[in-house]
């Protein structure tokens, strides 16, 4: 199996778990956007928040890194722009879920 | 090795149609939503720095464009959500056809629209 093969299913695969996902939290979202502190600390210290909205951000940032990576692919010519570009895209989306869960676990 | 792979030709040389203007909405949206996930990443983080830090972002989101951000976005996750579903169909061999590629455009265009106020009345509470 080529790469591109192997990128594009995991893209499908991730957009799959990351549907359902996406609907919990914009409802939620939705929600709980203008409340209070309390509210919002109430709402992300839940041990079920806390366990979906870690899917939910570790794949969205898997799914998007894969598909702005295909983005890439397609308009940028440069191949030393296109790896830098890459590089930071895939460390970003290792990076930023990973500082968020740390957060949201440590929250009381 | 030189990459010899071809661009994507600029996409002011095609004529619009609602599977292009699906197309990139899908991808802008894309681009949206991570961004958008990226703050409520920092927003969430935040909540570890206590209630005192948290004024200047509750004053945002209380706010008329803090209220135009958060029902943008509904509309983004909308528009990307039924966009991503309207691609696993066509993945699995549906949809191809020139007259259905148009209707599910459309509903992709105004189901998102629907979707969003959904979204707001439900989470809301107004339903």
């Amino acid at each position: 199996m080529n790469l591109a093969t192997k990128k594009w299913i995991f893209l499908k695969i991730s957009s799959i778990i990351l549907l359902p996902l996406m609907v919990w939290f914009i409802f939620n979202f939705i929600a709980i956007y203008d409340q209070s502190y309390e509210e919002v600390l109430k709402f992300f210290s839940n041990s079920t928040t806390k366990f979906l909205f870690s899917l939910f951000i570790v794949f969205a940032y898997f799914f998007s890194s894969l598909s702005i990576s295909e983005v890439f692919e397609d308009y940028i010519s440069n191949d030393k722009i296109k790896n830098v570009a890459n590089r930071l895209l895939f460390l970003s989306a290792i990076i930023i879920p990973l500082l968020t869960i740390i957060s949201l676990f440590n929250l009381n | 090795m030189e990459n010899r792979n071809p661009l994507s030709p600029h996409i002011q040389i095609y004529r619009w149609h609602i599977s292009s203007l699906v197309s990139i909405s899908h991808r802008i949206t894309g681009i949206i939503n991570i961004v958008a996930t990226t703050l409520i990443c920092i927003w969430a983080s935040s909540l570890i720095l206590g209630d005192t830090n948290y004024d200047f972002i509750n004053l945002f989101l209380t706010s008329i464009f803090g209220k135009f951000i958060a029902i943008g976005l509904a509309w983004s996750f909308s528009f990307q959500i039924l966009s991503e579903t309207r691609h696993l169909l066509m993945d699995m061999g549906y949809g191809f056809e020139l007259q259905t590629t148009r209707i599910t455009g459309l509903v992709v265009i105004f189901g998102s629209v629907l979707l969003t106020i959904l979204i707001y009345l439900i989470g809301r509470n107004f339903i």
